[in-house]
């Protein structure tokens, strides 16, 4: 246990002290002026290395315009450490971004409009990149970002159970049904085995499995002006009862903590398969043979992308970093930072090159991904400042329908009222 | 009557002197106290102003606030998220103070005697505090996992139902209560061992004499001098189950359906989730008085009671 010496330090240092803490931990990076560009990540092991060795090559290649990675300490604080570095008056010139947390940074007079650059910069070839991308680098039409990393969830199954159990590979036009009853087959529940696997902790990582189910019923999160909650209705009704029918009547599905042990699990083949992007394939042990297919559908096979951006910030963060994320970001660059990591193309023209061949035989659960990112993302999570608390009620049903403590259209109407109220901005 | 008068004079001439040591001991010890005030004051003192002063604005923290009066603590009073943290919150504590002392006194009883090896079992016990509460959350979490956690392979072996812990809203927080209560277990325990080392030898000896036996001169001479130590861990204690958020960020978020989510918890996703800083000031500045009064309350309370305070 750490031990808490005084009340009110703790509960208030998180809040007040946010300050002065950075005040003490900053220093180092000084991201305005001089041409020195700081750039904050989350990366770490190959990806670190990876995106290190690019870097020294810019850096021996540019002199007067060095770049300099910080390890941010993991992404998921990310937009809570940029913001406190507003406040101690030294931000990063750029900083990795989950897409999710832009909304949250746009309002803000540090970070830079990029839309004047990308429009303006020919070379650069904003169109180029996957719509996805684009979208979660745009607020409100305007550009605070570009995109690091584009993703989306497909269906990640491990071949071997499926043999074992007699049950045919997922195909790209399994329904919904294929799915469930798929997952009756392979979960044996006295052997503590599950067909599907679900991260049932109430956060973000909830919720978008759930808009992915929902739009493939039909559906929608927000009314077309985005002033009303629209998930309530028969898409969003049948998108929860195949999570009850599936975890509560079945009991085929695995529920994660949030603590991501279904990796593990379907490692060890506890779990038959996992709605998932390319960034666990390189967690599954290599002695396991997995396949990659496109979500079951229901009126489309809609799947969700989660892309994260590398924003700007500061007077003259934007002249400073443009020249470095606009080569990070060239179609060349980045399939070579790909073909190391395992990330997916962020641009079109990646796929005619000729090195995408090799990408592809060296990942090629990616193939999937790729196809999935062109074809099956249509919508996009909304950039609106008000995200964040949308996602908490909807995931707090969502959670609540995992666990059989609430009926779906109970807890669709109950979220439903929360959402109205937020977004009446009460 | 000279013997009596010669030391009139000097007393009276020792005073000035005395004084100016005096004097000079107040600058020496604020001297060495001054870089602690600093840090406190800095640390400390600021941000606890500085969150009185955000409680009372609509902020999120990085911009310029505007004044908000005490519209705030106003929508606190109405906010049902507030008031279920806060019932939260009580039972937590009232849980985890009485079941981390009444557990610690056997304890230290036991650490208190002379047998071989006893410096290795006071380690053992004192562990637990000293590991971190992320590494502690991790193993909690693990062993009881719903599903392949140890704990319920083992109620599964003596025949008894699976359970959810820290996965079921009907016992995240008594799951969160149990693993505390192990993390804090050894620090109360070397404060009840202290206070019964201290217990002086003469008193023992006397309560023999008096034909006191093992258990008798346990609960008239022991307790009751070990009763200054539990004012002490009452109080410690106390502010920290009305803190309590490490060991609920590391097992549940908050969950499941909010179940965890207590004050401290509340404050956070105020905070850093929904980025409304003045609310969550008004928020902590509640649990401030409220860990103010019950203190307040509690050493008044001890000070009656306890008879020994004074040595």
């Amino acid at each position: 246990m750490t031990q808490g010496s005084g009340l009110s330090r703790r509960a208030v240092l998180i809040l007040g002290g946010v300050a002065a803490l950075t005040a003490a931990c900053g220093g180092g990076s000084d991201g305005s002026g001089g041409g020195k560009v700081t750039v904050w990540h989350g990366y770490t092991d190959h990806e670190a290395e990876a995106l290190g060795k690019l870097a020294s090559r810019w850096n021996s290649a540019h002199p007067e315009q060095q770049v300099e990675l910080v390890f941010n300490g993991g992404n998921d604080g990310a937009l809570q450490k940029t913001l406190a570095s507003f406040v101690s008056g030294n931000p990063p010139t750029v900083a990795y971004e989950f897409g999710s947390s832009l909304n949250g940074l746009a309002a803000r007079p540090q970070t830079q409009d990029l839309s004047a650059a990308v429009r303006d910069d020919k070379d650069f070839g904003w169109d180029d990149l996957f719509a996805a991308g684009r979208d979660a680098a745009t607020v409100d039409g305007k550009v605070y970002g570009v995109p690091a990393l584009v993703d989306n969830l497909s269906l990640v199954y491990n071949k071997k159970l499926f043999d074992e159990v007699g049950v045919a590979y997922p195909t790209e036009s399994w329904t919904w049904e294929d799915f469930r009853a798929a997952a009756v087959k392979l979960a044996k529940p006295e052997d503590n085995r599950y067909g599907w696997a679900y991260v049932n902790d109430g956060s973000e990582d909830t919720v978008w499995r759930f808009l992915a189910l929902l739009w493939q019923a039909g559906g929608d999160l927000l009314s077309s002006d985005g002033k009303k909650a629209a998930f309530d209705s028969d898409a969003g009704r049948q998108a929860m009862q195949l999570l009850h029918d599936m975890a509560v009547v079945d009991k085929s599905v695995y529920l994660d903590t949030g603590d991501q042990q279904y990796v593990n699990l379907f490692n060890s083949a506890r779990i038959g398969m996992l709605w998932t992007g390319p960034w666990d394939l390189g967690s599954i042990n290599e002695d396991v043979s997995y396949g990659v297919q496109f979500l079951p559908g229901k009126v489309t096979h809609a799947t969700i992308a989660g892309p994260d951006v590398f924003s700007v910030f500061g007077d003259s963060g934007k002249a400073d970093a443009w020249p470095f994320l606009k080569w990070l970001l060239s179609a060349e660059i980045h399939l070579e930072f790909a073909l190391e990591t395992g990330h997916l193309p962020i641009r079109q023209s990646e796929l005619s090159l000729p090195k995408y061949a090799e990408f592809l035989e060296k990942f090629p659960g990616n193939k999937v991904f790729v196809d999935n990112l062109a074809k099956n993302v249509s919508k996009a999570r909304p950039n609106i400042a008000e995200y964040p608390k949308i996602s908490q009620a909807l995931g707090a049903a969502v959670q609540s329908v995992l666990l059989g403590k609430e009926e779906g259209a109970a807890a669709l109407a109950a979220a439903r009222a929360e959402v109205d109220e937020i977004l009446a901005g009460s | 009557m000279t013997a009596v008068l010669t030391p009139a004079r000097p007393l009276v001439e020792a005073r000035e002197p005395r004084r100016r040591v005096r004097t000079a001991d107040h600058v020496a010890g604020w001297g060495f106290a001054a870089p602690a005030v600093v840090v406190i004051g800095l640390f400390g003192l600021v941000p606890v102003v500085w969150s009185f002063v955000l409680s009372f604005q609509h902020t999120d923290l990085t911009s310029p606030g505007t004044f908000a009066g005490a519209a705030n603590y106003a929508k606190l009073a109405e906010d049902p998220l507030f008031w279920d943290a806060a019932r939260r919150t009580l039972v937590y504590t009232a849980l985890f103070v009485p079941l981390t002392m009444v557990l610690a006194l056997p304890i230290a009883v036991l650490l208190n005697q002379k047998v071989r090896g006893i410096a290795l079992y006071r380690m053992a016990v004192f562990v637990p505090l000293v590991t971190s509460t992320v590494a502690t959350g991790i193993i909690f979490s693990w062993l009881g996992n719903p599903q392949f956690g140890l704990v319920n392979a083992l109620l599964d072996g003596v025949g008894l139902p699976k359970q959810g812990f820290f996965q079921d809203p009907g016992q995240a927080l008594y799951a969160v209560v149990a693993m505390t209560v192990w993390g804090w277990l050894g620090f109360a325990v070397i404060i009840f061992l202290a206070a019964l080392q201290n217990v002086p030898q003469d008193l023992m000896e006397a309560s023999a004499l008096d034909g006191c036996g093992r258990v008798q001169s346990f609960w008239h001479v022991e307790l009751p001098q070990a009763a200054p130590a539990s004012g002490f861990l009452l109080v410690w204690l106390t502010i920290n189950g009305l803190q309590l958020f490490d060991a609920v960020y590391v097992t549940t978020k908050g969950g499941p359906l909010r179940a965890t989510t207590v004050l401290v918890y509340h404050l956070y996703n105020e905070a850093f989730v929904s980025f409304d800083g003045g609310y969550a000031a008004a928020i902590g500045c509640v649990v401030f008085l409220v860990i103010l009064v019950f203190t307040v309350v509690q050493l008044r309370f001890n000070r009656r009671t306890s008879h020994f305070e004074a040595r």
